[in-house]
């Protein structure tokens, strides 16, 4: 007793890194809305692509995920770590330097997204279209946000670390590995690069990386704030420490495994699709341990639901949680995913996720938040509770129009007469069915802006009546007695508490065996491949039109992915095969079809058809919804740079022969001026020998011609 | 679940937080369990006991279809037989419509020919003049030429309604032709 006095020490926590995070997280969440929106409505009414290649659906999609995923919900996991870490550990964070270059480091790796994307730079890998210098950038940051983070857990001053720690651990160690592996990439240009993974070995670790960007990014560290703001907004001891240890190895244990899910039927081998499977649907009980933890936890204190905004939000947040992650094993199910998959059902249940947990959660951290760091009170409960209620409409109306125009269209898709016909043949119908839900959607997406605007409103004016003097939170600690600290030896999880870098160790394992098991078989792809069945490499002119292809977004809304579906074949013709995508790099099975599947369109159409479709759609289908693209007419290739680009794809293995590595450039100006030879016969304008649309036409006429096989699986005769 | 029975655990105060000491939910265990159990026995099933590939099911769906196909009687009129059916009025403007909604794109709106060839004059590429001949290019397309087979996307009914239609139109006169391609049928 009588030394406490002497071990009291005050602690200056840095609220000001918070602020900042969180101001950041407002700014970047009316970028990742407004975009949302736009291209929304870009499906409901094609004119919204304002005619300007910058401003295409193809160009603003990855614009509008990266925006949402790693500036709204970044910045705001940011925030939210970096201020409850210091109070678990009870000490300033590691470094005040770190924390700044963290954060204007992030603030610049959005700020070059948000130009090179419009811009077409981009790698087409799905949540990580981000080019090569980004990429590092985005690696050296997130090492100084490790640094900085385990530097805190190092000079903590409580020794155990509290469940919310365990969460943000796991995902500072994931991230950086997904990140890492799946950006492994040879630079062709200053922001142009192939990835070293092609086809299913691209497919398995691209969505071994998309599926757990949403598991270690939108999930763990989530729960982690979830274990924190929780229990400290209604002030009541968290439901069951027992579930929190066993949710939280098994979550992440399994979570690593079921990013196969998103490649059902597809040609990937089946033993990696029945992992992702099974994987997915034992994910379903940890995913809810950590909904029932935090439901439970407001046992006894229900009533605030009804007065107190911040808990409306938090209970919203986590049934949310709790819908989705029994929808996702649920579409896990082979059989529901042949219906769901590359449908807007997929959209529905990722939007239910990111605006009705993410965002509903961190709505609710910061209405608790910005009052308490800015010394202050809310301005407006009233308002907040408005905000609450209007985006809950907007987030159901959202649900629910796209899970209907999805299961609508997966329906219609697969649709067979008993005749053996299709019922829908003409694609185009399947899409003018479902537009009036696209038209539903864009209310939704519209309603919760209007109640981002509200909470926008709300936190300028709580910031305005702040004290002008702010300053950071000092707190005094004083360090247990010796006679208060439990003597009796720890055992178990309570001693690894007690041990960051074991601790740490242990998750980095967890999260490592899955991924080893399922990535490392597809390292040698040979033995995947069929002599008989080899594809020939794309010709330096088809591969300038690949780039094309890969830098308009074609993928965010074709496939070229026949899936092993008896609708598929009769559709698009016979399965996609493992050696079609054999010299993929990047693979472009795409994950969504807003247009029809391309993989075999090659030859399907005269060179005339894909000329006229690409500059104005509407004149081959009258309601297609697909932009024009008249500037592929106006652009010309760069031809010079093909003979860099075919060393690169030989480096990676593609076998290219000494005349193509020296002559890539004068070979694909002989192939285009065959293409734009025949065109001009048929009608075209003169002189389009060097413009991109002839190159994408020579890519997407070898779209299902390379196989030097035909398929073994044939529909009709 | 009563509260009741709630236990904070000594020394767990994180930030003020505590922790209970309640047991993982019986249901959530069963369920967990449930999972692993169906995992288990699902990837026993398709990838040790021999369980059917997704290659093996679809060979299976495809050959019903095609069975189901087969089972159809392929009525292939003759040229006198279609005579009559191209006289009809009816399946004349039944084909305008399908020709409008399909077949425009390529051949033009009056049939002068744009990205594939003029269909009103005497010089045929593939089917010789006859009506035999159009309504299978039509059915069957020609795929080194680009132009798609119609007979997954028409019904029967709708490819003799067009083919109708493109007779109909025999020697008219349209603005802006494309050049001949083909042979000269003088008895078309």
């Amino acid at each position: 007793m009588e030394n406490r006095t002497a071990q009291i020490q005050n602690i200056t926590y840095d609220d000001g890194i918070v602020k900042k995070f969180m101001l950041a997280t407002i700014v970047w969440a009316g970028v990742a809305f407004t975009v949302g929106l736009l291209i929304a409505l870009q499906l409901a009414y094609w004119k919204f692509n304002f005619n300007l290649e910058w401003l295409t659906f193809g160009r603003l999609r990855p614009l509008h995920t990266n925006a949402a995923i790693f500036a709204f919900a970044g910045n705001a996991i940011f925030a939210g770590i970096y201020h409850s870490t210091q109070r678990l550990c009870k000490t300033r964070l590691f470094s005040d330097a770190l924390s700044n270059i963290h954060f204007w480091g992030w603030q610049l790796i959005i700020v070059a997204a948000a130009i090179t994307l419009p811009l077409g730079l981009s790698q087409a890998k799905e949540y990580a279209e981000l080019e090569w210098p980004i990429d590092i950038m985005i690696t050296l940051v997130w090492v100084v946000f490790a640094v900085n983070f385990f530097g805190t857990l190092a000079r903590r001053r409580e020794k155990h670390l509290y469940v919310a720690l365990w969460f943000y651990i796991a995902t500072i160690i994931t991230v950086a590995l997904l990140h890492i592996v799946n950006s492994i990439e040879i630079p062709v240009a200053f922001m142009q690069s192939y990835p070293v993974w092609a086809g299913i070995q691209d497919a398995l670790v691209q969505w071994w990386y998309g599926h757990n960007a949403v598991a270690f990014f939108l999930t763990t560290p989530f729960l982690g704030l979830m274990y924190y703001y929780v229990p400290k907004v209604v002030n009541r001891p968290v439901y069951s420490y027992r579930l929190s240890i066993i949710h939280f190895w098994a979550l992440i244990f399994i979570y690593i495994w079921a990013g196969p899910h998103h490649l059902l039927y597809t040609s990937l081998p089946d033993w990696a699709q029945n992992l992702g499977m099974v994987f997915s649907i034992m994910l379903w009980a940890p995913s809810w341990g950590g909904m029932i933890n935090g439901l439970l936890t407001l046992r006894g204190v229900w009533h605030l639901v009804r007065t107190e905004p911040i808990v409306k939000f938090f209970v919203g947040a986590l049934t949310f949680y709790g819908m989705v992650t029994f929808e996702g094993p649920l579409l896990s199910i082979k059989s529901i995913s042949s219906v769901g998959h590359y449908t807007d059902w997929i959209i529905g249940h990722v939007h239910s996720g990111t605006l009705g947990w993410n965002g509903f959660l961190i709505f609710g951290i910061f209405y608790y938040l910005v009052p308490k760091l800015w010394k202050t009170e809310l301005y407006s409960k009233k308002l907040a509770n408005q905000h609450f209620w209007i985006g809950l409409t907007g987030v159901l109306f959202y649900y629910i129009s796209m899970v209907t125009a999805g299961i609508t269209q997966g329906l219609m898709w697969r649709a067979i007469d008993p005749k053996g016909q299709l019922v829908y043949p003409d694609f185009i119908e399947t899409v003018t069915r479902i537009i009036p839900l696209y038209w539903v959607r864009a209310l939704g997406g519209s309603l919760y802006i209007v109640g981002y605007i509200l909470f926008v409103y709300n936190i300028v004016k709580t910031i305005k009546s702040a004290p002008a003097s702010q300053s950071d939170t000092v707190v005094e600690y004083a360090a247990p007695a010796k006679s208060e600290q439990i003597t009796s030896p720890e055992q178990g999880h309570r001693k690894l508490e007690g041990m960051a870098t074991v601790f740490s160790i242990l998750a980095f394992i967890a999260v490592l065996v899955g991924s080893l098991i399922e990535i490392y078989p597809t390292l040698s792809l040979q033995k995947y491949l069929n002599p008989e069945q080899m594809t020939e490499p794309y010709t330096a002119l088809q591969l300038a039109g690949r780039d094309i292809y890969t830098k308009e977004g074609c993928y965010l809304c074709h496939s070229q992915m026949i899936r092993q579906l008896p609708d598929d074949v009769l559709r698009y013709g016979p399965a996609s095969t493992i050696e079609e995508s054999m010299y993929d790099h990047p693979f472009q099975w795409g994950s969504k079809r807003t247009g029809p599947d391309l993989a075999r369109v090659g030859k399907k159409y005269p060179n005339l058809w894909h000329f006229r479709h690409m500059l104005n759609p509407r004149d081959i289908t009258p309601n297609s919804i697909m932009p024009n693209y008249y500037w592929l007419a106006e652009n010309n290739t760069d031809f010079f740079i093909l003979r860099k680009k075919v060393s690169v794809m030989k480096m990676l293995g593609v076998p290219y022969n000494d005349n193509m590595l020296a002559n890539a450039d004068r070979l694909a100006e002989d192939e285009a001026k065959i293409i734009a030879e025949d065109l001009e016969k048929q009608g075209a304008p003169k002189g389009l020998e060097r413009k991109e649309i002839v190159a994408l036409i020579a890519y997407l006429q070898s779209l299902g011609q390379k196989a030097k096989v035909a398929a073994p699986v044939a529909p009709q005769k | 679940m009563s509260q009741d029975n709630d236990k904070e655990i000594k020394g767990h105060d994180y930030d003020g937080i505590t922790e209970y000491d309640n047991p993982l939910p019986v249901w959530w265990v069963a369920g967990f369990i449930g999972t692993v159990i169906f995992a288990f026995i699902y990837f026993l099933h398709y990838q040790i006991a021999d369980g059917p590939t997704l290659k093996q099911d679809l060979k299976v769906a495809l050959a019903e279809i095609e069975k189901v196909k087969a089972a159809q009687p392929a009525d292939i009129l003759s040229e006198d037989e279609l005579g009559v059916v191209f006289n009809d009025q009816k399946n004349i403007a039944l084909g305008g419509q399908v020709y409008a909604g399909k077949c425009a794109v390529c051949h033009g709106n009056d049939l002068q020919g744009v990205i594939g060839p003029n269909l009103v004059d005497q010089y045929w590429i593939h089917t010789k003049g006859t009506k035999v001949g159009m309504v299978h290019t039509v059915a069957e397309g020609v795929a080194e030429k680009g132009m798609p087979p119609w007979k997954d996307l028409l019904k029967g009914t709708e490819i003799l309604a067009v083919t109708a239609f493109i007779y109909s139109k025999k020697g008219s006169n349209p603005v802006n032709p494309k050049a001949p391609q083909g042979d000269k049928i003088e008895t078309y």
